[in-house]
């Protein structure tokens, strides 16, 4: 139970991220918010 | 959104999902199981799900392997893998698994007892996710896992980990550490469900003597070890000088009555079995260690922990020939012979004699790989 | 060979800051990909990804905890009550002084994570600091020292249980060492902001400045989601057995959640995104410090750091301990790391004295350079552009909690006798 609500928290950080890096315009800060999706995307598939 | 900005993130998210799928490939890599080839002499194998139910279908459902003799006697279990980042239990489980005959008594087996921790390596400690013995009948290769539960299978780690029953604190990722949940809880978590369906083993086949193998960093005071409850003193005892006469120093140690969860203290307090956990020296799991690769994990030289043992400011059990996987195995196999026989001469009705096992001396001269099927 | 790795990584960092002016998470990340190229290993994919795992769960907290601050702050939660604090207690500036320090501490107390400090309670008293005319760099050093001094002290200490854990010590009689260590080095730095930075100045116009209270418009259901979080935080201290440990970002989220109808309107996706772009950067330091963490191990280098560090003769050991402890620029990579093999170099003398000292050095990493992961946290919340003045004005502070620290080590016997003479300072 716990872990799907930790689930949803990732997710929904995950996703504000995703718009973070569209909305963001400076492309260094670009990549420092590209670098920190790595995590949650594989926590998202369950990969790691 | 004028299109410079946008095609950016594109190629960057696009670069960050090759970056995830080609790590994926290693990762879900350690999800396959290790292949062992038990001895001839197996007469069954369970699984923790037989003792607790509750544990059916999850990632920590570990094989247990039974050598019956069939002859009257008393029964030994040996656990490997508590900690999969520790490969000499783990594999010196697998060698008497591989080679064992049971003569008297009988023998029970888990050579990955956190097998949950056997499908993914630590972050920030850089380890391989695996290492390949030479066998006599081929490579073998064998997963190199996380001290702690995968975090998949036990997600989050509370903010501070309780031991339960004591309420004992210890830090957030414990919870996650097998030998810290004894003597574990039915309705817990998934290590605690893991140590309660262990304990369940102990009493339902009524173990009496019981081994947990470990390996810990060189600068642990309690390396090249035997750990016992204090009720099996007399046959700790009786083996570390039996050791001595094979030339292998061992350090007694009393399993300390504060610190709760661990396996020589909660098994021996919640039944009747003679607990013991061996530690060996293995510089990949050192503070001090430099470079980290599966050839630590075999070779077990290491530049950094010679220029600290030379030094002389820690207390450092550490051999300037390096502290190789034989050595490491070698040890634990003939402490293991060492209590049985210590056992055996003072509990006469409840003999345990194994055959086919190869001591410390066999492994230095013939490798680990010889002993492998 | 291990030192070319090593200045190679250093050379990288401070030229990615300095000559690209790459943010510190792009920086840390290219020093951890020339430091793996160094030594040979080229291009090891699955420990750089498996170096971004290492602080998941902090970057997790700083999210949730940020979206939870941002909902107060849109709720006028927040204003309110720095508003209130300002009004009734600016009759008293030095007690004010303690009293905000200690506030500021009081979330790391309970969590022992410093950027629960500077991201809840550290956020609630910027607004009156900067109004009673204190410097905006000065603002943030208290913010950034309280907070580290909250993460030390009891009851949870995360560094101190790292060690704990390296060493097999249970986590049992550090309540009093770890008071021993923290409170004059708190009362110090209250008095010496307070003495240094504080100006008299006219209430009225202070008031004037902040943001506007709400009070009137909503009662005292606007406090809600704070109330709840710190009582959750507290109950779950205090009735560990009864209350189940959900996690601190659900708890925040929960509170941030709970902020409907409390106050102002909001739109929760609005203000989340909006902490999302305030924590950004030092989500990306956490992420980037993980995997160069990872590649300095899968290397040897920071084998290597603490090996040498350990082989420096005796009479030097404490300016290592010093100079050493806090560069790891992370308190749990220096408790780790350094902490647990120094614990073995003392061996002999009080253990817990020894660690709590340690912990508490180590603590001070949270503040260094390359991350300075706090400074730049503070720097945010009080805006401050450049985060190296707000690490500038903590100096002295610094180099206080430093001695306090040393002066544990030298002297932990005598504190121990100390603690074991009051009749509730044994463990038991």
């Amino acid at each position: 139970m716990l872990f799907w609500i930790y689930y949803i928290i990732a997710a929904y950080i995950l996703f504000l991220l995703i718009k973070e890096l569209f909305n963001e315009k400076d492309f260094k800060v670009q990549i420092a918010i590209a670098i920190s999706l790595i995590p949650f995307i594989l926590r998202i598939f369950l990969i790691k | 959104m004028n299109n410079g900005t946008s095609k950016n993130p594109i190629l960057l998210l696009l670069i960050v999902v090759i970056l995830c799928a080609y790590s994926s490939i290693e990762f879900l890599g350690m999800r396959k199981p290790d292949l062992l080839i038990p001895s001839k002499s197996l007469t069954a194998i369970k699984k923790l799900s037989n003792y607790f139910k509750g544990m059916k279908n999850t990632s920590a459902d570990s094989d247990i392997y039974f050598f019956d003799s069939g002859k009257p006697g008393g029964t030994v279990l040996l656990l490997g893998g508590t900690h999969p980042n520790e490969p000499a239990g783990f594999i010196t489980a697998v060698v008497l698994l591989e080679q064992l005959k049971c003569e008297e008594g009988r023998v029970i087996i888990i050579p990955q007892a956190c097998l949950s921790g056997f499908t993914c390596t630590d972050p920030l400690e850089g380890y391989p996710s695996s290492f390949t013995v030479k066998g006599k009948y081929g490579d073998r290769k064998f997963r190199f896992g996380s001290r702690v539960a995968n975090p998949l299978d036990q997600w989050p780690d509370p903010l501070v980990y309780q031991h339960y029953p004591s309420g004992q604190k210890l830090s957030n990722f414990e919870s996650r550490n097998l030998n810290r949940c004894y003597p574990g809880n039915p309705e817990g978590s998934l290590m605690q469900q893991t140590a309660y369906a262990i304990l369940q083993l102990i009493r339902s086949e009524n173990v009496d003597v019981a081994f947990d193998l470990h390996e810990a960093a060189p600068e642990i005071p309690i390396i090249n070890a035997i750990v016992a409850h204090e009720k099996a003193r007399d046959v700790a005892g009786m083996a570390v000088l039996n050791l001595e006469f094979e030339d292998l120093k061992y350090a007694l140690e009393i399993s300390p009555v504060r610190f709760r969860g661990l396996s020589h203290r909660e098994w021996g307090d919640s039944t009747t079995v003679f607990p013991f956990l061996m530690e060996t020296s293995n510089p990949i799991q050192g503070r001090l260690r430099g470079v980290t690769n599966e050839k630590l994990v075999l070779y077990g030289t290491d530049q950094n922990y010679k220029k600290a043992l030379e030094s002389g400011k820690l207390r450092i059990e550490y051999l300037v020939s390096g502290e190789p996987l034989k050595l490491r195995v070698g040890r634990h196999l003939q402490a293991f012979l060492a209590v049985l026989s210590a056992f055996n001469e003072l509990n006469p009705d409840k003999h345990i004699t194994v055959s086919k096992v190869p001591g410390y001396h066999d492994l230095m001269i013939n490798g680990v790989g010889f002993y492998l099927n | 060979m291990d030192l070319i790795i090593l200045l190679v990584i250093i050379a990288v960092f401070a030229g990615g800051i300095l000559f690209f002016k790459l943010p510190a998470g792009v920086a840390l990340a290219a020093a951890a990909l020339a430091g793996a190229i160094a030594a040979g290993e080229y291009f090891p994919v699955r420990h750089f990804v498996e170096g971004t795992f290492g602080f998941l769960d902090p970057v997790m907290i700083i999210a949730a905890a940020m979206i939870f601050m941002k909902t107060v702050e849109a709720t006028g939660a927040l204003g309110t009550l720095s508003y209130n604090m300002m009004k009734y207690l600016h009759g008293y500036p030095t007690i004010l002084m303690i009293l905000i320090t200690l506030f500021i501490m009081f979330p790391g107390m309970l969590t022992g994570l410093s950027s629960t400090c500077i991201l809840t309670t550290g956020a609630l008293v910027v607004p009156g600091l900067i109004a009673m005319g204190m410097p905006r760099p000065a603002v943030g050093a208290l913010l950034a020292i309280a907070s580290v001094l909250g993460m030390i002290a009891p009851p949870i200490n995360i560094p101190v249980m790292i060690i704990g854990g390296g060493v097999d010590m249970p986590y049992i009689g550090f309540e009093l060492p770890l008071l021993i260590a923290t409170m004059p080095a708190a009362l110090f730095t209250a008095l010496y902001f307070r003495f240094r930075y504080l100006k008299t100045f006219d209430i009225t116009e202070v008031l004037a400045q902040m943001p506007h209270p709400v009070h009137d418009r909503h009662g005292y259901k606007l406090y809600i989601p704070l109330v709840f979080v710190v009582g959750a935080m507290i109950l779950l201290r205090v009735f560990p057995e009864y209350i189940p440990d959900v996690g601190i970002p659900f708890i925040f989220i929960i509170g941030a959640l709970l902020g409907f109808g409390t106050g102002e309107k909001f739109n929760f996706l609005v203000v989340s995104q909006k902490a999302i772009r305030e924590s950004a950067g030092i989500i990306a330091i956490l992420i980037g410090v993980g995997m160069l963490v990872q590649i300095m191990t899968l290397t040897g280098v920071r084998g290597s750091i603490a090996v040498n560090a350990l082989n420096v003769p005796v009479e030097y050991i404490y300016i290592v301990i010093i100079l050493l402890m806090p560069a790891f620029g992370s308190a749990y990579a220096a408790a780790s790391i350094l902490g647990v093999p120094l614990v073995f170099v003392f061996l002999g003398h009080n253990e817990i004295i020894i660690t709590a000292a340690l912990s508490l050095l180590a603590g001070i990493g949270d503040m260094m350079p390359p991350p300075s992961f706090l400074c730049v946290f503070a720097s945010k919340m009080t805006g401050v552009d450049n985060h190296y003045q707000i690490l500038g004005k903590s100096v002295i502070p610094i180099l206080f909690i430093m001695l306090s620290g040393v002066l544990m080590m030298l002297f932990s016997s005598e504190i121990n006798s100390l603690i074991q003479a009051i009749p509730f300072g044994r463990p038991y």
